[in-house]
């Protein structure tokens, strides 16, 4: 990979003593787009979360998010600031509770060009149509003037993007973009952000819990459990050949779209407690393909292919593999 | 035989535009129709305001529709409140996306399930208690989570012990809203996978409402595609998920994000769903539509029989 922008190394946290993120490493390419996926309590969105530094107090911190040659986790306020929006912009499931609500949105827009970019007046609010004009939202004069309830979810999400754009970041992460929109909202935006994405030529991380998304928005896939990435593969090939059996396991819990229907296999049990975390392999307690073994230890990566690996012992058994 | 019939149902409701504004009449439901017969599973889709809960809720008899008529086992569904659909309601459940919420939070999951029970008045203290310890059975949850609280339970187990609860009674007809979109995949496999095992070992009769196609494919033996308020495509969902003839299922249908090459051509629609309360005229969706002509501004296509078989509203498919 060429020099990464974002380096996160060893991340951990903790709150109150409860593992949530037992040790990720991870890179971010300039301009790529890395889909993170897994179910809900993972560590999906706390990685991104404690890397900009927006966790709260209570949470313990350690390891390393490095942005270029800058140290994130140690950095103060002020550095981050001029992160947060400026050159990593976030945006999230609920656009509605993350705009004001009493502010109109040309406004909110304006407000992130002052702080990143330093634009006022006219200057601002020409930036701010052309920023509307760019995610799509209709009439942008017009709607610059509105409240976010004036707006559907969709709009709200392209007036959030509009944000995030603002501060020219280097980096989107993108959790749960359209998570509350519905199918055919959801195809725009996601087409929105894909056209962004190439016009920018900003990286993209998109965290996810519907794999079908990330498939289609990612080259590159990391699959989480229980707080640790368990598979990292380019997304064809992780679609087409998963490898550890959590990943496995999710495929194939999912419905498909098309062809012969089939009874759904699902994964038995449920992802453990963090207060009743398993010694080894987290997900040892539901795997078919566990041993004793699996139990004495975190497993580390395994290469299987290029760019492909996955943390189990059992992936090279002959079981996994024709599977 | 059906088992539930709706005929022509509208369910209508007032709103105001503004604090002085005028009454407005809002069609949530437009001149449905439909059957399920027992053991059989009728998937409803469409987004969010299009109709699929207030079709639900019509079904259950909660709400009353404007216009036309429901029919419960042949016989004409009782207004709600009244003693003859209160005894109706026991063959009538209902389970909805948010388990926690359709819970007592004091009570435990026993006691939970034990209430319809009660209500309608069936077996004595101990066929109560055998009778729930094979309900807690049959949706999987071990017999020491009957005395925990909901919140001591996962999202999956609480659902398991809201469906127990809905089957306590022994119905013959479940409306399903939404069951497992708030369930993580793992756990969203278990509860479907159950389901439909219980369907069968049963032979309940399902209305399933979600606005997820993959969930819905793997459920039903029919599905209704809904557009504000109207059915625009109905018939076997292998048909209907593969080749969708009206182009909102076609559009909805190439929304879903799949991993690999897709089928159908991506087709983005452009713009919201309208307000049901400012319907367009003519084919309501006419104003999004990618292959509209004049017609669809002026008439409202009707419901018809296509080539093979399934049901259509739009003025470009042809007539079987």
């Amino acid at each position: 990979m060429a020099t990464p922008l974002v380096s996160i190394r060893d991340l951990r946290v903790s709150f109150h003593g409860l593992p949530a993120l037992r040790g990720i490493d991870l890179d971010v390419a300039p301009g790529e787009a890395v889909g993170l996926v897994g179910e809900s309590g993972c560590g999906k969105s706390v990685t991104w979360l404690a890397a900009l530094g927006l966790l709260p107090p209570t949470a313990t911190v350690t390891g390393s998010v490095r942005l270029g040659s800058q140290e994130l986790l140690a950095a103060p306020p002020a550095v981050l600031d001029h992160i947060r929006g400026g050159r990593i912009a976030m945006i999230f499931q609920d656009p509605a509770s993350a705009l004001n609500p009493v502010k109109r949105v040309g406004v909110q827009v304006a407000e992130a060009l002052r702080l990143h970019r330093g634009m006022q007046g006219a200057t601002a609010a020409a930036e701010v149509l052309r920023l509307f004009d760019q995610v799509g939202i209709p009439d942008a004069k017009r709607r610059v003037h509105i409240y976010p309830h004036e707006m559907s979810g969709g709009q709200n999400q392209r007036v959030m993007i509009a944000m995030a754009l603002a501060g020219q970041p280097e980096l989107l992460v993108a959790d749960e973009p359209t998570t509350a929109l519905d199918a055919t909202i959801q195809a725009q935006i996601l087409d929105l952000l894909r056209r962004l994405q190439q016009e920018t030529g900003m990286a993209l991380v998109l965290i996810s819990h519907d794999l079908g998304v990330v498939a289609e928005m990612c080259r590159r896939v990391c699959v989480m459990y229980a707080g640790r990435i368990v598979e990292e593969a380019p997304s064809d090939e992780l679609f087409a050949h998963p490898r550890h059996p959590y990943t496995c396991g999710l495929l194939a819990a999912l419905p498909d779209m098309v062809g012969p229907k089939r009874r759904l296999e699902a994964i038995p049990g449920g992802v453990p407690e963090p207060w009743n975390m398993p010694p080894g392999c987290a997900f040892a307690p539901r795997c078919r393909h566990s041993t004793a073994a699996c139990d004495a230890a975190m497993p580390g990566f395994v290469p299987v292919g290029p760019e492909h690996a996955a943390a189990c012992i059992h992936v090279q058994s002959a079981a996994l593999v024709a599977a | 035989m059906s088992l539930l019939s709706l005929d022509g149902v509208s369910r209508v409701y007032s709103t105001r535009r503004g604090l002085f504004g005028r009454p407005m009449p809002v069609r949530a439901v437009d001149h449905i129709s439909f059957s399920v017969a027992p053991g059989r599973t009728l998937g409803i889709v469409g987004e969010s305001g299009c109709g699929k809960s207030t079709t639900g809720r019509v079904a259950l008899g909660i709400e009353r529709p404007s216009d036309g008529g429901v029919l419960f086992n042949g016989v004409p569904m009782p207004p709600p409140g009244t003693p003859a659909w209160r005894k109706m309601r026991a063959r009538l459940q209902l389970v909805n996306q948010d388990p926690l919420g359709a819970m007592d939070r004091r009570l435990t999951v026993a006691a939970q399930v034990e209430e319809p029970l009660e209500i309608h008045g069936i077996g004595d203290r101990s066929e109560r208690r055998d009778r729930v310890a094979a309900l807690l059975r049959d949706v999987g949850l071990r017999a020491d989570l009957a005395q925990r609280h909901p919140h001591e339970l996962s999202g999956g187990q609480r659902q398991r012990a809201v469906l127990a609860r809905a089957l306590a009674t022994d119905p013959a007809l479940l409306v399903a809203d939404e069951p497992v979109s708030a369930l993580d995949v793992s756990i969203q496999a278990q509860v479907i996978n159950m389901l439909t095992d219980l369907q069968e070992a049963r032979g309940i009769a399902m209305l399933f409402i979600s606005h997820d196609l993959k969930v819905v494919r793997q459920v039903s033996h029919e599905v209704a595609v809904m557009y504000l308020g109207r059915i625009v495509e109905q018939g076997d969902p292998e048909a209907i998920f593969a080749d969708p003839l009206h182009p909102y299922s076609r559009a909805l249908v190439s929304a879903i994000p799949v991993p690999g090459p897709r089928r159908i051509e991506r087709v983005v629609l452009t713009g919201d769903p309208p307000n049901p309360a400012d319907r367009p005229s003519g084919c309501a969706f006419h104003p999004r539509c990618p292959v509209a002509v004049a017609a669809c501004a002026a008439t409202v296509p009707d419901l018809r029989e296509a080539a093979d078989g399934r049901l259509v509203a739009c003025h470009l498919v042809d007539a079987a």
